[in-house]
């Protein structure tokens, strides 16, 4: 875990705070941002920050997610660096764009806060805004709590601006989203010097006359996702690369997997954003137990490290799933893609699919506990299971 | 750790008074993780602050279920609900006119009313109770030391800075002498 020392330029900020104060160092040319709960904190941040001449991207505010993520392409595709952040519904109604944004390879960072789509109406943490996202083309990544977001965010816009792929950064509400805890601010310059402004091949803008999406015949498009494909593979490699450079600068690790305990284990928990904390303390738990669990964080979620969580599965007897979501009809994204990972594969674990905390229900650590000792012996289970 | 949950209204001031004592543990060289739930976000409904303050990074994200403390903004909000999300013993502070032994309780758990309202009258703070309500309630915890909480209210209050100080120390004074209801 990354955990600020006290050492550090340490600030009690909450994750929104964190990540308008990580883009704030990114310092985007052109934000444009709509409200929405519980993402609103961000965006009041950074046009805080723009009140007191700190921040001077150009702040646009649309009449709607969708006007917002139209003017983020638009932006991105000028050569500008663009920031944009939502949540849930926000997310959702941008849904068209997303596919756009990734085909015209405009790397734009945009946070979202998952929080439950309606209907009906909530504002609990639940990933099913994101990860029903997953096919858009977006890199994807899952937070565990302020200080991760902020070492995220500024990296993803190293990442985005290496591939021209645009990156969505994800974390819970409430949880990490109005969480208020220590978190160390990097200084300007070293943010300046991690983020070079790289030269872009310029598509809209540069005098030449092309056009951007035009309509092409079947090969070309074919070609486009070829390249996209491309891009995607980079990015693992890439994510490590881009945390091994900010761990030298921070001392925080970030990682595309972060393996807690698995050297030995015997059970794996394997999970994403907020709840990846309380797992740490129930593997701490079954360890002083004498029970051998381990934790796999996936903290880049697209693309898949599918290698590496097949490195870290092999020989291991047990994995539990744990989504923070429900895909109807199939049960956990995470689940399902760990299923996908995996198959076929020689000495994979039995692979249990617990649906834990779908609608930002509590999960303590206790609850965890005893899925270890309930499943660690059980029968295989293809299906989905509701935690209670 | 501790472990500590706010209980208000919307508008009354729960989240903010969950914020400054998270600053001023933090002050005191705590890790610290304070975060609010909340259903419509309309004045009036219920608000959660929920505390963590420990020597060590905090790792866990998930609601306290036996918080070591707690807080109560509106004696009307005090149930059996709430205060089973208390340890056996825990303290557990009520912004109340009326005796302890009136008030509803569980288990062990210690009640203690606080008339934030008179202490904030007399300090010309109107109906906002929450500076008073913090200096009573650290002076039950024990921590932080009643000159961190001051200077965290002085430094973060939007208005009547020097009315919730004195607010906060009547409070804390009070509640250091007795365990009745204070004021």
């Amino acid at each position: 875990m990354n955990a600020p020392a006290f050492t550090d330029n340490v600030q009690l900020l909450n994750g929104n705070h964190a990540v308008a104060w990580g883009v704030r160092l990114a310092a985007p040319d052109v934000a444009p941002l709509y409200p929405i709960t519980p993402q609103t904190p961000i965006l009041e941040k950074l046009i805080e920050f723009q009140s007191q001449n700190t921040f001077d991207a150009e702040l646009l505010t649309p009449e709607s997610e969708h006007s917002a993520m139209a003017a983020a392409i638009a932006a991105s595709a000028t050569g500008a660096r663009v920031f944009t952040a939502t949540s849930s519904q926000g997310l959702l109604l941008m849904h068209e764009l997303l596919h756009f944004a990734a085909g015209a390879r405009t790397p734009i960072v945009m946070f979202n806060v998952n929080r439950t789509p309606a209907s009906p109406w909530g504002f609990w943490p639940d990933q099913i805004d994101s990860l029903s996202q997953r096919d858009t083309g977006w890199i994807q990544f899952y937070c565990e709590n302020p200080q991760d977001s902020l070492d995220t965010v500024i990296q993803a816009f190293r990442i985005a601006e290496t591939v021209n792929l645009p990156v969505m950064v994800n974390h819970d509400a409430f949880y990490v989203s109005h969480s208020v805890e220590p978190v160390s601010l990097p200084s300007a310059e070293t943010v300046k010097d991690f983020l070079p402004r790289q030269p872009r091949q310029i598509q809209l803008g540069d005098g030449s006359g092309r056009s951007l999406g035009a309509p092409i015949d079947q090969a070309s498009w074919n070609l486009t996702r070829r390249e996209m494909d491309a891009g995607m593979s980079l990015v693992e490699d890439l994510t490590a690369e881009v945390g091994r450079s900010w761990a030298t600068l921070t001392r925080r690790t970030s990682a595309p997997l972060e393996q807690y305990q698995t050297d030995d284990a015997e059970i794996v928990f394997v999970t994403m954003g907020s709840m990846t904390g309380t797992a740490r303390i129930a593997v701490d738990t079954l360890r002083e137990r004498g029970v051998a669990a381990g934790l796999i964080k996936v903290r880049l979620f697209r693309p898949l490290p599918a290698a590496a969580l097949r490195a870290a599965l092999m020989d291991v007897p047990c994995a539990l799933v744990l989504d923070r979501n429900y895909s109807p009809g199939t049960g956990g994204v995470l689940h399902q893609e760990l299923k996908s990972a995996l198959f076929g594969m020689a000495g994979a674990p039995r692979l249990y699919g617990l649906l834990t905390g779908v609608g930002g229900v509590n999960v303590p650590a206790e609850t965890l506990e005893k899925l270890a000792a309930d499943y660690s012996d059980a029968a295989p289970d293809n299906n989905p299971i509701w935690v209670e | 750790m501790l472990e500590i949950i706010i209980l208000g209204r919307g508008g009354q001031g729960a989240q903010t008074a969950g914020n400054q004592l998270a600053k001023a543990l933090f002050a005191k060289g705590n890790y610290v993780q304070t975060f609010s739930t909340y259903g419509g976000a309309r004045r009036g409904t219920p608000v959660t602050s929920s505390l963590r303050a420990d020597s060590q990074p905090i790792r866990q994200r998930c609601n306290i279920t036996s918080a070591t403390a707690m807080l109560c903004f509106d004696d009307s909000l005090l149930d059996e609900a709430f205060l089973k999300l208390g340890a056996e013993d825990a303290l557990v502070v009520v912004n109340s006119a009326r005796s302890a032994a009136s008030l509803p309780s569980l288990g062990n758990r210690r009640i203690i009313p606080v008339d934030g309202k008179a202490i904030a009258r007399r300090n010309n703070m109107g109906k906002v109770v929450n500076s008073a309500l913090l200096g009573a309630f650290v002076a039950k915890l024990d921590t932080p030391d009643i000159d961190t909480m001051c200077a965290i209210i002085e430094d973060t209050a939007p208005a009547k800075k020097q009315e919730n100080v004195t607010a906060c120390r009547e409070a804390w004074g009070l509640n250091a002498t007795s365990s009745e209801v204070l004021a």
